[in-house]
């Protein structure tokens, strides 16, 4: 450790507080995307290793918050990356449910909304569920029994709003692929969130 | 009199067009698309007169706008969606462990 810690707090690393100050936030940061523990875990280490040696660059021009969550991004992409060249999506690979069933009825109406499926008026606003913290543990209940490729695209358009492009450069896939998956996810995830919390809010 | 035939001729355009416009299935997939793309002027029509007879259909694009909005809202202020939260103290130690041999 440098001598000088202490008195001059600023100009040398000390990532025993940043752990304490940041651990916690860069995990669930982490963890909402990968939806993995080990994963974040690694992805969080991973951060305040980059961030030790790249401390020098650092230097007070943001706040150390921002920096330390811009370099956990690139290690959230990073992850998916890999994940992405290990398994390439092949012809027949899984994007996910196609739940057809939703759309299954024994009348003439064929291919419109089984009543069993079909949407109902949410009494939620965007504001609302935002506190609610056991909305976010359904949120990610529901998104776990999906692919997991097809998930990382749902989250990185949805919650990080990433664009198409951007996306497919991550997962090494097409465009055409990336629309079915974030299409099967939105259909499973909206159903999903019906079942388990609208519903049960009432 | 009128009204009753106004009511009538209502539900034979509602019948015609939900036998005429795409499915309930088909109309999802292009709800989704509607927010990857611009829908071509004849896919934007016939949402358009697929959502002005179908609720359902309303509810599922209402209900994905939610879903969107909430979620990057929650792009900067991670929720405790998992594990209770923060790291585990396992997890801590380990990577204190770590950065202490590094730094």
């Amino acid at each position: 450790m440098n001598a000088t810690q202490g008195e001059f707090p600023d100009e040398s690393p000390d990532p025993d507080r940043w752990l304490d100050d940041h651990g916690d936030y860069l995990f669930k940061y982490a963890v909402f995307r990968l939806r993995d523990n080990t994963a974040a875990e690694d992805a969080v280490q991973e951060t305040f290793l980059a961030a030790l040696r790249a401390y020098k660059e650092f230097q007070g021009r943001a706040s150390e918050r921002t920096w330390l969550v811009g370099i956990l991004k690139h290690k959230v992409v990073d992850h998916f990356r890999r994940a992405g060249r290990e398994a390439p999506l092949g012809e027949e690979s899984d994007e996910g449910p196609e739940h057809r069933e939703f759309f299954e009825r024994p009348d003439p109406w064929q291919g419109h909304w089984n009543n069993d499926y079909a949407p109902n008026e949410w009494h939620a606003t965007p504001a609302e569920l935002i506190e609610r913290s056991d909305f976010w543990k359904v949120f990610n209940d529901c998104l776990s029994p999906l692919p997991e490729r097809t998930a990382s695209a749902f989250t990185l358009r949805e919650v990080d709003g990433l664009n198409s492009e951007e996306i497919c450069d991550i997962l090494s896939i097409k465009v055409n692929n990336l629309w079915v998956m974030l299409h099967r996810a939105r259909l499973h995830l909206r159903n999903c969130l019906e079942l388990n919390w609208f519903r049960r809010e009432e | 009199m009128a009204l009753k035939l106004y009511d009538k001729l209502k539900h034979s355009i509602r019948y015609w067009l939900l036998k005429t416009l795409p499915t309930c299935q088909q109309t999802v997939e292009t709800i989704s698309q509607s927010m990857e793309r611009s829908l071509s002027l004849e896919e934007r029509i016939k949402l358009k007169l697929h959502l002005w007879i179908c609720a359902w259909c309303q509810w599922y694009l209402e209900h994905l706008q939610i879903i969107r909005e909430t979620a990057r809202a929650k792009a900067d202020e991670p929720p405790d969606s998992m594990s209770g939260g923060g790291l585990s103290n396992e997890a801590r130690e380990r990577i204190r462990r770590r950065l202490t041999n590094h730094s």
